[in-house]
């Protein structure tokens, strides 16, 4: 059941993300929470999707190109954290590193699927055309609508099969060998790292580094300032 | 001006789905079409001359999503022209040839590169900080000023016409735009000492986490590829820890 409710909310927000609306609600802080609550496991989404959105921030599609697919991918990566975290019974930071080792090629096949439906469209330009000349401008005007259906069963199909797999991998794993989360729990460190990075090179101003790691230095200095006086 | 409002509330309805057969070949031309034929349906009773409105807004059309809603707007403006006989049926042409590269311009800059980044980051901080309920005023906060300024332009273009310019000028977006992104980079900043903060563990962790930072940021400069790096982190942090560090 959980996986089905993965499956229309991943397809929902595949459409949203460029096709329809455009309000924020496919962003990888958002759509994360929402797959982990579809699958049990809120605090589970709003890790991965906040650490994904900074690694995504700079992600936009400009004209004719075309950015990674993040709306996928986060989808099965927050819905396979949360299968793995409630099998586990914990380790959401370990669990958080697989999930983002074996979800992020997806971003690479949406952008695939994605550019092959853009050229599938024109069939419905074509198709628009011929029954604008025949006098049925109504079904015409319907040729656009159909361009959403093929986002919506990609991210329905694609999110929750990876999602079943990030979970069937990440249980398999950290049961076998359960000195690895450790590791894991360091390698999701990293990966938080180098989003935060990913996200200073994405805003597109001279400024921004020196603004990005000011507020960086001086909150992580308060915090442990905090801690020393504690 | 003789638009019933349904009818601009049907357009702006319709603008929503400007992107939805998004093609190579007309880019939003389906959408645009799709956006104005409430209008046009209005204006022009009779079928062939409706149908000659529709087919020439299935030409190229390429502009911001949201933007768009001015040029949609201006549109129906000219059309207004063309079917009381004042103006050329080309005119509405000339106008969305006109302006579909500059709009595209100012909202690629403001919105897609400033304004969504900063509420990712306000968002991505508010969901570390103080879990969904940020999120959700994110959302709204957000759509609430999209929303307005796509509601906005599309009266403002079918009000004024050409004199639309003016009124996205007065907004001063790409002003506001850097002080936006600045604005961002201090949230991301935020968030990314909260993430180090609670991930990093021990000596060895924190020097990994600051290294994958800083390493990173220069690589990402020197434009490598994202996931490349993403998969260097992370297996970074799993030699780290096999080798012992971060305990």
């Amino acid at each position: 059941m959980g996986l089905l409710v993965l499956a229309a909310v991943a397809g929902l927000a595949a459409v949203e993300r460029r096709g329809f609306l455009q309000a924020m609600l496919s962003r990888p802080v958002i759509l994360g929470p929402l797959c982990g609550l579809a699958l049990g496991d809120l605090g589970a989404g709003l890790l991965l999707g906040a650490v994904l959105e900074l690694l995504f921030l700079g992600a936009v599609s400009l004209g004719a190109s075309m950015a990674l697919h993040e709306t996928v991918a986060t989808a099965a990566i927050a819905g396979g954290a949360a299968l793995a975290g409630q099998r586990l019974g914990g380790q959401q930071v370990a669990v958080a590193a697989l999930a983002v080792a074996v979800g992020l090629p997806l971003a690479i096949a949406g952008r695939l699927a994605e550019a092959a439906f853009d050229k599938g469209n024109q069939r419905l330009d074509e198709r628009a055309r011929r029954l604008l000349l025949a006098g049925d401008a109504r079904g015409a005007m319907r040729c656009n609508l159909l361009g959403l259906a093929a986002p919506f069963a990609l991210s329905a199909l694609l999110a929750p099969l990876g999602a079943a797999a990030i979970g069937a991998a990440a249980t398999l794993l950290l049961t076998a060998v359960p000195r690895l989360a450790r590791p894991l729990e360091l390698a999701f460190a990293a990966f938080a790292a180098l989003a935060c990075a990913a996200a200073a090179r994405s805003l597109r101003t001279a400024r921004a580094p020196f603004f990005f790691f000011g507020s960086a230095g001086t909150l992580l200095v308060i915090l442990a300032l905090g801690r020393l006086h504690r | 001006m003789s638009l019933a409002p349904h009818t601009l509330a049907r357009v702006f309805w319709r603008c929503l789905f400007l992107q939805a057969a998004w093609n190579p070949r007309g880019m939003q031309n389906l959408g645009f079409a799709y956006a104005i034929d409430p209008a046009l349906r209005e204006l022009y009773p009779d079928p062939a001359a409706r149908q000659a409105a529709l087919a020439r807004h299935l030409g190229f059309f390429n502009s911001h999503p949201y933007m768009a809603a001015a040029i949609v707007g201006g549109a129906i403006h000219h059309e207004e022209r063309v079917a009381r006989g004042e103006e050329a049926a080309d005119q509405p042409l000339t106008y969305k040839a006109t302006l579909q590269g500059p709009l595209a311009a100012v909202g690629d800059g403001f919105f897609w590169t400033a304004l969504r980044p900063a509420f990712g980051a306000a968002a991505a901080l508010g969901a570390l900080v103080l879990g969904w309920p940020a999120l959700v005023a994110a959302v709204l906060l957000y759509n609430a000023v999209h929303l307005w300024l796509r509601f906005r332009l599309l009266r403002d273009g079918y009000l004024h016409g050409d004199e639309v310019v003016l009124d996205i000028r007065a907004l001063c977006l790409p002003a506001w735009a850097d002080r936006v992104r600045l604005t961002a980079a201090v949230l991301a900043g935020l968030a990314a000492a909260l993430l180090v903060d609670r991930s990093a563990g021990g000596l060895a962790g924190g020097l990994l986490t600051a290294g994958a930072a800083v390493a990173g940021f220069y690589l990402l400069g020197r434009k490598a590829p994202l996931l490349p790096l993403a998969y260097a982190a992370l297996l970074a942090g799993v030699a780290v820890g096999l080798l012992g560090g971060g305990s």
